[in-house]
């Protein structure tokens, strides 16, 4: 039989099936579940809202605050500086750039840390790294940093220590109190994680 | 998964490695299929011998067909693949001076690679014509460096640019193929020569 | 020995996509012959003379791209894979012999010569075409590269356009 036939007979009915199909959009994911649920097991993706109070007093450049709840619920209340990303809209080609990168430390936050945390993990399977949730989410922040309760006089310096800096973080962050604290607030004690660079993403080199 | 290096699969090292292997497998396939013959090059351009449209077409489709089936069954991100970027009047005048070459000198640099691996000198005074032409090239850049990087269209594929998914595209090459494969056969009856 | 008779283009067509399928799936890129050629080059004027490499905007564009030794290149080690690869295919198919293939009409010499031009024109051309037949044009059709086709259109057009004025070189 002709080669050329042989060759049509094979190539035809591929190429009717890939123009049927619809084209492969979705990411594949980077980490295994067993990767992914030991890291939620070290709880190693909340950071406190100590650390970032810190870090948004400091003006610290490094800082991305993200609130993944809806527009309106932004529009209302929202942290200093933080932007949005609706949940519904974590995939959306605009953001990408915003969420897989390695100079910014983001931090997702939510009314409490559910939805935040589903950001985290789903942008954590797709093998992003630096991206935070803030533990407690804003119910917890307005707890403790907005208005923080007074610790009974038996607690530690170091419950006091704490409370010290609350409520400077807060009048710093327009909480309720107005009371004035002396400059040299003391710092948090949970670190700031390290943003994990990842050895310069590869680009695919070709031509000629 | 894939591609293995981009993933960080293979090391960069293996990576080279497989290089030299993809070449033994791409200068054999040359070989095998008549590329190493200057001749049998230039046929494709009198109809007298259309081997180079043949395996140049027949490779293409067969590796986009491969991109397209291994990219639905999710075995390689075409995402991280290397998309040749499109400047539109380099990519042409490029494309013009090289046609000229090819008519005159009867290879392109993969086959006088090829061919000079099998002892053909005029593949080897290709090669040597081909290290003038890039140090000219280089020598020169200044000159044609606003055209090197003019009209940059940045990496758009053919199929998003005519409005066509990737799979209705392949099929519309394959059957283009095809009747290009007909005709060649027939002006390979038309103009016959005997082996040489 | 009578040298073998080639493939069959379809299949030796198939068997080239299936390399060039490998080459994307293991490095996500296409194959290519020109680049290993700038390779050396940009290797060659960095060792004869380091200061006018270091003023040459086409060597700046090149080490911007690429770190390390401009000779461990994917490309470099692929095209010293194409030298081995014919080499074993023609000893096996007893086409290993030195000649300088040309029509009856010319003799060796003009076809040398038209080899030369033919090799510096391609040279130059596949440097502003970023890549030549290979790189751009094959490996691009495969990856549905705009540039790709519109390089491939260029190159057998004008091919095809001069190929009368050079019959006599090949029929």
């Amino acid at each position: 039989m002709n080669p050329r036939i042989i060759l049509a007979i094979f190539i035809i009915p591929l190429g009717l099936i890939i123009a049927a199909v619809p084209q492969n959009k979705t990411k594949p994911y980077k980490l295994t579940a067993e990767q992914l649920l030991s890291e939620a097991n070290t709880r190693s993706q909340y950071i406190s809202p100590e650390t970032v109070a810190d870090m948004i007093v400091k003006n610290d450049p490094t800082l991305l605050l993200i609130d993944v709840r809806s527009q309106d619920e932004y529009e209302k209340f929202s942290l200093q500086g933080a932007m949005n990303i609706p949940i519904t809209d974590l995939l959306a080609e605009q953001y990408v750039e915003i969420l897989d990168q390695d100079t910014k430390m983001n931090v997702f936050y939510s009314n409490g840390t559910i939805t935040a945390n589903e950001a985290w993990m789903i942008t954590r399977q797709l093998g992003y790294k630096n991206n935070y949730v803030l533990e407690g989410g804003l119910n917890y922040w307005f707890e403790v940093i907005l208005n923080p309760t007074e610790p009974a006089s038996t607690s530690s310096d170091e419950e006091f220590a704490k409370y010290d800096f609350r409520k400077a973080a807060s009048s710093a962050l327009g909480g309720s109190t107005t009371t004035i604290q002396p400059a040299n607030t003391p710092l948090t004690n949970s670190p700031k994680p390290v943003i994990k660079t990842t050895p310069k993403k590869k680009k695919p080199a070709g031509g000629c | 998964m894939g591609p293995l290096a981009v993933n960080e699969i293979i090391s960069e090292n293996t990576n080279l490695f497989l290089a030299f292997i993809i070449g033994i497998g791409f200068g054999f396939v040359l070989e095998q299929s008549g590329f190493s013959s200057s001749r049998k090059l230039a046929g494709v351009f009198y109809g007298y011998d259309m081997v180079v449209l043949k395996v140049f077409f027949t490779g293409a489709i067969t590796a986009m067909l491969g991109l397209l089936f291994f990219s639905l069954f999710g075995w390689v991100d075409l995402g991280l693949v290397y998309i040749n970027p499109t400047y539109l009047s380099s990519a042409i005048l490029g494309g013009v001076v090289m046609g000229a070459g090819f008519i005159m000198g009867g290879y392109c640099p993969g086959t006088s690679f090829c061919g000079a691996s099998i002892g053909k000198v005029d593949g080897m005074v290709f090669i040597v014509g081909l290290f003038i032409g890039v140090a000219i090239f280089g020598g020169g850049y200044p000159i044609w460096e606003k055209l090197y990087w003019a009209q940059d269209l940045g990496s758009p594929k053919i199929s998003k640019s005519l409005g066509l998914s990737d799979g209705v595209f392949a099929l519309l090459l394959i059957l283009v193929a095809l009747a290009m494969f007909w005709v060649a056969d027939w002006a390979e009856k038309k103009f016959p020569r005997e082996e040489y | 020995m009578k040298p073998k008779k080639y493939l069959n283009p379809y299949l030796g067509g198939v068997l080239l996509g299936l390399v060039l399928l490998s080459a994307n799936f293991i490095s996500g890129r296409g194959l290519g012959a020109s680049g290993a050629i700038k390779s050396c080059i940009v290797t060659a004027t960095t060792i004869i003379s380091p200061s006018s490499a270091q003023t040459s905007g086409f060597i700046k564009e090149y080490t911007e791209k690429h770190t390390g030794n401009p000779m461990k290149n994917w490309l470099v080690f692929e095209m010293l894979g194409v030298l081995v690869g014919g080499f074993l295919s023609g000893a096996i198919a007893g086409r290993l012999k030195f000649k300088v293939e040309h029509s009856p009409k010319i003799t060796s010499r003009k076809r040398l010569i038209m080899a030369l031009i033919g090799g510096v024109l391609f040279g130059w051309g596949s440097q502003l075409g970023r890549g030549c037949t290979s790189g751009s044009a094959l490996s691009g059709m495969a990856v549905l590269s705009l540039g790709g086709f519109i390089t491939m259109m260029a190159i057998f057009g004008t091919a095809f356009a001069l190929a009368y004025f050079f019959r006599k070189n090949w029929i």
